[in-house]
């Protein structure tokens, strides 16, 4: 049986403007993704949920500034939990300069507004690990709701 | 209203428009326009008298009178304008209170005159933290003000006199610990809470469509009374109560949900209220609205106007009020941030514009426009002139304040104000049906209903339905990077030094006391049901923790530990 792509969203649990990831949350389940959506206070909690649920994906959403201590925090916890092949992105109100920066670190991509779900969708589906293997798909005849 | 002479002729009109109408749609193709509002209302192409024939006279009314429809005063704006309330805060106190000095200098003003100050608190606060937590990194003095303490309320209004200002706290859940350093603050300069003006938000409610953490929906309540049981006794100008409409719109929902679920939530606070021993006359005139106005531009002057209405017959019909104070809907106006957008910033200067000038024509009565950077960054100093010249321009220049209600009687506004309402108590109906707005809470049924019309939305604009320029439609590159607004990068070392000055140099012995009581109190009053409520205790507890310089941080750690603390329902 072919294992659905894991992506865990999550938000600073301050940022309260959520309208965009339970969007994403909506469109990534429809399109046949398995979603893990959830807040954190500190890095720390995305990556025991990361490694807890095995996901392919993690993707921060962030629309009230201070994203970059988080993303520091996260891509160092990343290396030193052996997540390096987990696919990080990011969303949300997030300046030019900033994002720069971000892939520099190793963030994989950052969505700016204006970007749509079916970008984040094609985009995880070319640079997920094992992107382009049959064992790791999207399969929408399996959507279970 | 309408004669049965006038009844004939306004169908026979009907019909000979119709025909003509029918004549060009038969050689022309649609461009597009929606024949429905942006809540999915229906809408006609022209309306008649004969459209709101089934409405009495009464049901419109006369601006202050009962119901409301046409606005709370006699004189609307022709003594008094409305309240320029933007919102300001960034930074350390002192950098907040730089840009307060300064848009009071550029002409921004309250009620008669009077100076308003319309204040965030930041995300640490909003999360009930202390800013040398390690969730705080990055995020003092974002969104808000670096505020925590009573020390940090005196850098914030130093030389100003308490007396003569309206601050608005825009809290989230912290709203108890805010209003007692306010007035733990306010009490170290000889001045007492019942001589303080301003709101307290209480916005606890908002965590069944919004946001990420909060106390459990019942606790919440209860929470929410008690601090409208203690200022109904001791601060007769306090508003208690904002009910977060504009929160709804901005999570994705339309404006009957928007208001359908506000006035749902009412009827349950009212209830609870009264079960703690209130009269609904004592605290429902210290109630007020923050309500968004967005894109559908007679929607949403109407939705303010059928909100008057029904607001006030079901607190008179329901609840039995009889002040006209308990009856009004006092507006503050948000002009929508989620309609905004990041592509061509400047655009959001006519959207807010629209947004602002339609709030004007619905009678609201204080306003914030927002910064045409908004889908940015915090607002620069220029477009939070420039929204507050938004403001100015319409106050000062267009003459539209010369009369109230200036849309009343239009055909299709009064239509589309009586389709809104009706819609909207049927939203009321579901929730009621539910059991009320926390049972309904509970369910997760109120954040599903708002995110489905989040999804319909964006699927309109994904296939081009709904058009907004810049994004679907004339699009194009990007121009250079806009200005964008940067805190100071030694705002978080220093909030953290003063929050470690603050332990050490505080009476310790006092702190402890204040504290092991507040906590006390709050274990009993997770225990304790709504009708138990009413001897203010945790308020006075909460009072008296701030006087020994408790901060926001650990008031906060002590009622999510009492009441329990975590993702919404």
């Amino acid at each position: 049986m072919e294992r659905r792509i894991r992506v865990l969203l999550a938000k600073p649990t301050q940022d309260c403007h959520d309208r965009g990831v339970r969007y994403l949350m909506r469109m990534l389940r429809d399109n046949g993704f398995e979603v893990i959506f959830t807040n954190f206070l500190v890095a720390e909690e995305i990556l025991s949920s990361a490694l807890q649920e095995d996901v392919d994906v993690i993707g921060i959403s962030s629309s009230s500034g201070g994203h970059m201590p988080v993303f520091e925090d996260l891509l160092a916890g990343m290396r030193k939990q052996g997540l390096d092949d987990v696919l990080l992105v990011g969303g949300g109100i997030i300046p030019p300069r900033d994002i720069r920066a971000l892939k520099e670190w190793g963030v994989a991509e950052v969505f700016r507004p204006g970007s749509s779900a079916e970008d984040l969708i094609e985009f995880i589906l070319k640079n997920v690990r094992g992107a382009g293997v049959d064992a790791v798909t999207a399969d929408k005849s399996e959507m279970s709701s | 209203m309408f004669d049965e002479k006038t009844l004939t002729e306004s169908r026979e009109a009907e019909a000979r428009w119709r025909a003509a109408f029918d004549r060009l749609g038969a050689r022309m193709e649609s461009n597009g326009c929606p024949s429905e509002t942006q809540s999915g209302l229906p809408i006609k192409n022209a309306y008649f008298p004969h459209d709101i024939e089934h409405l009495e006279f009464n049901q419109i009314g006369t601006p202050g009178s009962y119901p409301f429809t046409r606005g709370n005063l006699a004189a609307q704006y022709q003594f008094m304008s409305w309240a320029n309330q933007p919102v300001i805060g960034y930074g350390l106190p002192e950098h907040t209170r730089e840009r307060m000095d300064y848009l009071a200098a550029q002409g921004m003003v309250g009620y008669f005159g009077r100076p308003f100050y319309n204040l965030v608190y930041d995300l640490v606060s909003h999360e009930g933290l202390d800013p040398d937590h390690q969730g705080a990194r990055g995020r003092i003095g974002q969104c808000g003000m670096a505020v925590y303490s009573v020390r940090d309320m005196e850098r914030l209004f130093s030389g100003l006199d308490l007396r003569k200002i309206n601050v608005v706290h825009i809290t989230y859940y912290q709203v108890i610990p805010a209003l007692a350093q306010y007035i733990a603050y306010a009490e170290r300069l000889g001045i007492q809470p019942g001589e303080l003006r301003g709101n307290s938000m209480n916005w606890y409610h908002q965590s069944a469509y919004v946001g990420m953490t909060a106390f459990p929906p019942d606790q919440a309540l209860k929470l929410a009374v008690e601090l409208i049981s203690f200022c109904t006794k001791h601060m007769p100008r306090w508003n208690t109560t904002n009910f977060f409409c504009y929160g709804i719109e901005e999570a994705g929902g339309t404006a009957v949900e928007e208001i359908g679920l506000m006035l749902a939530f009412g009827k349950e606070l009212v209830r609870a209220c009264v079960a703690a021993g209130l009269k609904p006359d004592d605290f429902l005139p210290r109630f007020g609205f923050q309500i968004a106005q967005a894109n559908d531009f007679f929607e949403e002057v109407a939705k303010i106007r059928a909100m008057r209405r029904i607001w006030a017959t079901t607190m008179h019909e329901t609840f039995g009020a009889s002040d006209p104070r308990s009856l009004q809907v006092r507006i503050h106006t948000h002009t929508s941030g989620a309609v905004l957008t990041a592509q061509q910033p400047l655009v959001n200067l006519i959207r807010t514009t629209l947004h602002a000038f339609g709030a004007a024509l619905a009678g609201t009565q204080a306003m914030e426009v927002s910064s045409y950077d908004e889908a940015l960054a915090i607002p620069t100093a220029e477009a939070a002139t420039l929204a507050l010249r938004v403001q100015q321009v319409i106050q000062e220049e267009t003459n539209v304040q010369a009369v109230s209600d200036p849309l009343a009687g239009s055909y299709y506004v009064e239509a589309l104000t009586d389709q809104i309402a009706k819609a909207a108590l049927a939203v009321v109906e579901k929730v009621e049906a539910q059991g009320g707005y926390v049972a309904a809470q509970h369910k997760g049924w109120i954040r599903r209903e708002v995110e489905r019309s989040a999804a319909r939305w964006r699927g309109m604009v994904n296939s081009g339905e709904r058009r907004i320029v810049g994004q679907n439609c004339y699009v194009r590159e990007e121009g250079p990077e806009p200005e964008i607004f940067e805190i100071s990068p030694d705002v978080e070392q220093i909030a953290i030094e003063r929050i470690r000055e603050l332990r050490a140099t505080r009476d310790s012995a006092r702190f402890e006391r204040a504290m092991r009581d507040f906590e006390v109190v709050a274990k009993s009053f997770a225990q304790r049901e709504v009708s138990e409520l009413g001897d203010d205790n945790l308020m006075l507890a909460a009072i008296e923790a701030a006087r020994a310089d408790a901060t926001t941080g650990e008031m906060m750690s002590v009622l999510k530990s009492a009441l329990t603390w975590g993702p919404p329902h």
